[in-house]
């Protein structure tokens, strides 16, 4: 523990061990990252808790998140200002939600809402065609776009509303183990 | 949705705070509850700081679990501790949204026995979120002259679910704190928030106790923790190949990534092996005798490097190498033991660090996984966040798009095949199957006439001419040929046979690949066995070399193939032939590859202690190897089944055939065969275990050790033990079985009660709505509403049952005659809630009971307490349901709905437009009924469980 740095405080880094999933070394890596998409606003010091958001522009150009179709959901399920503005604490969050060790109950709910477009707490078919038109480059026809969507709601969705609610969702989380892998983001 | 809740002096929160309060309050009295998630509720109470006095424990329910008095959770944390933060609260971006759902958290409560919470800090999380999800739905809308107001209430209601929340973290132990913390699907700034308060609540509580202990044991524990960070974060730098996992990961995909994950597990294994061996049998005998005893003819000529032979032959690489003494140094230190203990632990401890990872995989990825929720789990699961290249994402998407598609029309090809088809296609599989069958026992059969044409030519002398020792480089060289040839062909065969599924197709695939490595391997055992044991004199060796040649010629072929295979391939897939394409990346080929090697490791790990180096080495290059080729020649896999699947099956498969298979040779082996007379640590011995049986001898004559000779001789050389521990295994089998068959039937049950539930809902839904829509008298402004609340399916069900409720409301009143108050004051109009539920309630028990229950409404507090008892006469009717659940949910709900309707029946004659100012309470009354008829059922729910 001898090399020192100034950037943290003691205390602001075992808060950050404490409410993360990373090691001080890990925080330390992503406060790098954070501060090389604009090395001009952060500051090296965060002793004294500046407060510093970069724009979503900056963020969604990381190489992590550049090619990812929900890259913007990511940034606004995250960020605390729901517009994918972020600071450091929600740079950190987000990862630690994506990272290897965070559990499938915090990963399904975080999904959830990334996929939950008009945030109203459901998967509805809306939802779920966003969803395919962002993964499948807008390339189905109508038709099919609407009997995939019918076919997932009709799979996953256990008590007939209609749409899926988390509950639906974290049923079929556990009963789709890659999701663990693939809902991971290596930084 | 604005229309109702406008002038509304009364939010919802505000009254959901009270009146639920004391409603359920009084509830539970009648009812003791068994709430799955309130456990953490009754364990507070000590930590409150003693003001509290009995009956407000009695009061405190343990209700949904993420509710409490307000003046409770004030009470029992230090003042200056409560939140203060005002601004902007984390939920403030959830404003917008446009649900209206009363009870968010039935949804957690409603299914208890189906999810399976982990732990306390599972249980929390779901607390929390239903804490999350109501704050979201708490807003109706903002309505400007009540914002401050709705503010203030919600505001008090969020710090009393956090000092709840709170409470509970400071019960816990540092360790499971920090997990449930960081597992709160909040924001960081919360969770950093909430932190503080825990740590705040526990200083204060400590300071009052003894300071220096206190202080003592604090930075005793932080100092703790912040070792064991930092040893986490050391253990992390020492991970193997983190940047490259990445880069494989973000362009090729968690399932090629799987490949090389299994890779660096195997390389794990070997060390550890290496160590081992390295470490209790080499270490020791060379500190005792450092020079290899070579014969002096023989010289390293370098070809010993692929063959094994001649120089190696006299070195610790091999059995013969080892002498049988007790070396003598500072302790004494016998070879045979460690030799046979050695090897005998670590294929234990191998074989239980593979059951333990198999057992795992197999419960997390196998028994769980559902195969039927096929286009939700490629639409909702199957994205892969790993990946970051542009190229892989696109052609990801293409994938995804392909696979959709074929999903959607995989139903009606299926039903199109014809009777002369089937049997088409049953031919082929039969055909491939044969063929497939065939050629591996003819590889079994060629190779074992290839060995005795060999050992017809080997001798037994030291000395060997070159031509000699590179004849002996024939058997390996043809094994992994065919090893790498042979595969080709089945994916050739695989290629005419119409499968249905990829999964069959790569599941026939590795069942005969395992096929041909099976017979190969077992054709080569027992030549070594039956053959080379009784030819040579140091038979042993002769076996160590055999494997250690396998071992180096299956590495060069493995190189080879990737250049061959994978290089040439891509070449021609992008020059000669476009329509071939650029080569995919064959996991399972690769992955049975390397199965392939271990097992040879494995098996000779008795003949050679130290051929898990060489593997180190093997599998290390291998590594880099195949990144470069991968990232080289290869394009990601077209169809990434689910890899998770095909991981577990994997390590299945290591144990099963491979693993279990070396460790019966080793075991007989060391059991029936006599070890070579004039070589190797077991020279003169009949067999390998009667090492044991010499050290008994040997330990009889000590005193204080008859305990061991004891258990030797009652234990492990007695029949009887064997057959008492297989039947108590067998019988413990049965009843696990048992077991799962009584889950399995469950599980089915269970899941057919959500149905029911989800059904049910419908039904109640539709009900109301035919009761609104045969009234079509109501009055326009209803009907405005009604266009509203058609809108979003989601809030109908409120809407109805507060358009239901609001209408009895008016009907009260102009039977009173209190309609034409034109300003009601919160608390009347809390009391005209209540008395018109009680009313309702009134009317459907006079059914049951006819009393003459008291219908003149005196003052607020005796309306109040009349609500109570109507609300716990209906509880006890709704009791008796109970027993036959889950129908008691719809009867309680019916049962509401029933008074309610009977209510309005009864008064349809008086039918007055009402009184304007009048609405506004009454949405908000009405918005009470529908929490508590909701909470009602969940009451009888929850009391059925």
């Amino acid at each position: 523990m001898g090399n020192k740095q100034t950037i943290f405080t003691a205390q602001q880094l075992d808060a950050y061990q404490d409410c993360t999933y990373f090691t001080r070394k890990e925080i330390l890596r992503l406060f790098d990252r954070y501060r090389d998409l604009a090395p001009q606003l952060v500051p090296l010091d965060y002793t004294s808790h500046p407060d510093v958001k970069l724009p979503y522009e900056l963020i969604g150009s990381m190489p992590e998140l550049k090619d990812n179709p929900f890259r913007q959901r990511i940034a606004e399920v995250f960020s605390e200002d729901g517009e994918g503005n972020m600071t450091l604490d929600d740079f950190l969050d987000m990862f630690s939600v994506l990272s290897e060790m965070a559990p499938r109950d915090l990963k399904a709910y975080y999904a959830f809402k990334i996929y939950d477009f008009n945030n109203d707490d459901f998967i509805c078919k809306t939802d779920l065609e966003k969803t395919l038109n962002k993964l499948t480059r807008n390339e189905l026809t109508e038709d099919e776009v609407r009997m995939v969507c019918e076919k997932v709601i009709d799979e996953a969705d256990l008590d007939n509303d209609g749409r899926l609610s988390l509950e639906d969702f974290q049923h079929m989380i556990v009963r789709a183990p890659d999701f663990l892998s693939t809902f991971h983001i290596r930084i | 949705m604005t229309s109702y809740s406008n002038g509304g002096l009364f939010n919802p929160a505000y009254h959901d705070s009270e009146t639920l309060e004391s409603d359920r309050r009084s509830s539970s009295k009648s009812h003791p509850h068994t709430n799955p998630y309130a456990r953490g509720e009754r364990a507070d109470t000590h930590y409150a700081t003693g003001q509290n006095s009995g009956d407000d424990a009695v009061g405190r329910v343990p209700w949904g679990g993420w509710q409490e008095e307000s003046w409770r959770g004030r009470e029992s944390i230090p003042m200056g501790l409560i939140s203060t933060r005002p601004g902007s609260p984390p939920w403030q971006h959830d404003l917008n949204h446009s649900t209206f759902q009363i009870p968010p958290d039935s949804q957690y409560d409603r299914s208890p026995s189906v999810r399976l919470p982990p732990a306390t800090s599972g249980n929390m999380t779901m607390r929390w979120r239903g804490m999350t999800m109501r704050r979201m739905s708490m807003f109706p809308n903002g309505d400007p002259n009540h914002v401050a107001f709705t503010e203030d209430a919600i505001r008090n209601e969020m710090e009393n679910e956090e000092q709840n929340l709170v409470k509970e973290l400071v019960a816990m132990s540092t360790r499971d704190r920090i997990r449930a913390i960081r597992d709160l699907p909040v924001s960081f700034d919360e969770k950093k928030h909430i932190r503080s308060q825990v740590l705040a609540f526990k200083s204060s509580k400590k300071s009052r106790q003894f300071t220096c202990f206190a202080d003592c044991s604090e930075n005793m524990s932080l100092s703790f923790r912040r070792c064991g960070y930092s040893i986490r974060s050391a253990r992390q730098t020492l991970q193997l190949w983190q940047g490259i996992m990445k880069e494989i990961g973000g362009t090729f995909g968690t399932s090629v990534l799987s490949y090389f994950v299994f890779l660096k597990w195997l390389l794990m294994f070997n060390i550890f092996s290496f160590l081992v061996n390295f470490g209790f049998i080499t270490i020791p005998l060379l500190v005792y005798d450092p020079s290899p005893n070579i014969p002096p003819n023989v010289s390293f000529r370098g070809l010993e490097i692929l063959t094994g032979a001649g120089y190696f032959n006299n070195t610790v690489m091999y059995y013969g190498g080892y002498s049988n003494e007790t070396l003598v140094g500072l302790v004494e230190y016998n070879m045979q033991l460690a030799y046979f203990f050695t090897i005998a632990v670590y294929m234990v401890l191998c074989g239980i660090a593979l059951i333990f990872s198999m057992a795992s995989s197999f419960r997390t990825n196998y028994v769980l996984a559902d195969t039927s929720s096929n286009s939700a789990w490629q639409l909702l699961c199957s994205w892969d966040f790993n990946i970051t290249n542009e190229r892989a994402v696109r052609q990801h998407k293409n994938n995804l798009r392909v696979q959709l598609k074929e999903s959607l029309s995989e139903k009606a090809q299926r039903e199109l095949l014809t009777l002369s088809k089937k049997l088409k296609h049953f031919g082929v599989y039969l055909g491939s199957w044969l063929l497939s069958t065939g050629l591996a026992v003819g590889c079994g059969g060629s190779i074992y006439y290839l060995c005795q044409y060999e050992q017809q030519r080997a001798t037994d002398a030291a000395n060997w001419s070159l031509l000699q020792e590179a004849e002996t480089l024939l058997v390996p060289f043809v094994v992994s040929l065919m090893n790498l040839v042979i595969p080709l062909f089945y994916s050739l065969f695989n290629k005419f046979e119409p499968y249905s599924s990829q999964r069959r197709q790569i599941y026939a695939l590795v069942v005969r690949n395992v096929l041909l490595k099976m017979s190969i391997l077992a054709v080569l055992c027992y030549y070594w066995m039956n053959v080379v044991a009784i030819k040579f004199s140091c038979w042993e060796s002769m076996v160590g070399q055999a494997l250690y040649r396998l071992v180096i010629v299956d590495f060069l072929f493995l190189m080879l193939g990737s250049f061959f295979g994978e290089f040439l391939s891509n070449v021609i897939g992008r020059r000669l032939l476009p329509r071939l394409g650029v080569p995919e990346f064959d996991v399972a080929r690769n992955v049975l590859e390397i199965i392939y090697a271990q097992t040879l490791a494995w098996i000779g790990i008795y003949f050679s202690p130290l051929l898990p180096a060489i593997q180190i080495l093997k599998f290390f290059i291998l590594f880099y190897l195949k990144k470069v080729s991968l990232t080289q020649n290869c394009q990601p896999p077209r169809r990434s089944g689910r890899a998770a699947q095909m991981q577990t099956i994997f390590i299945a498969l290591l144990f099963f055939p491979f693993f279990v298979g070396a460790l019966s040779m080793v075991a007989y082996t060391a059991w029936s065969l006599t070890p070579s007379e004039h070589c190797g640590p077991f020279r003169g011995l009949t067999n390998t275990f009667s090492v044991v049986g010499v050290w008994m001898e040997y330990l009889e004559k000590i005193p204080g050790s008859q305990w061991a000779v004891w258990i030797y001789q009652n234990v492990i050389r007695s029949e009887i033990f064997y057959f008492l521990i297989s039947l108590i295994i067998i019988v413990t089998i049965y009843i696990f079985w048992q077991v799962t068959q009584g889950r399995k039937h469950l599980i089915g049950l269970l899941r057919k009660q959500i149905v029911n539930e989800g059904k049910d809902k419908s039904f109640l839904l539709d009900k109301l709505q035919n009761l609104q829509k045969s009234k079509p008298d109501q009055k326009s402004k209803q009907k405005n509403h009604k266009k509203h609340s058609s809108g979003g399916q989601s809030n109908s069900n409120a809407m109805f049952q507060a358009l239901l409720a609001r209408q009895q409301l008016e009907e009260e009143e102009e039977r009173r005659g209190v309609g034409g108050v034109p300003d009601i004051s919160t608390s009347s109009a809390l009391a005209q809630a209540v008395q018109a539920r009680q009313r309702a309630e009134g009317q459907e028990r006079d059914e049951y009971y006819r009393t003459g229950f008291s219908e003149n409404p005196v003052n607020t507090s005796s309306a109040l307490t009349q609500a109570m008892q109507a609300r716990r006469r209906v509880e006890e009717d709704g009791a008796d349901d109970a027993q036959d659940l889950p129908s008691s949910v719809s009867s309680v709900m019916m049962q509401v709905m029933q008074a309610r309707q009977r209510a309005e029946e009864v008064d349809r004659s008086h039918r007055v437009p009402a009184h304007p100012q009048n609405l506004a309470p009454a949405g908000s009354s009405a918005l009470i009924q529908a929490m508590l008829a909701r909470q009602q059922a969940q009451n009888e729910y929850d009391d059925g469980y």
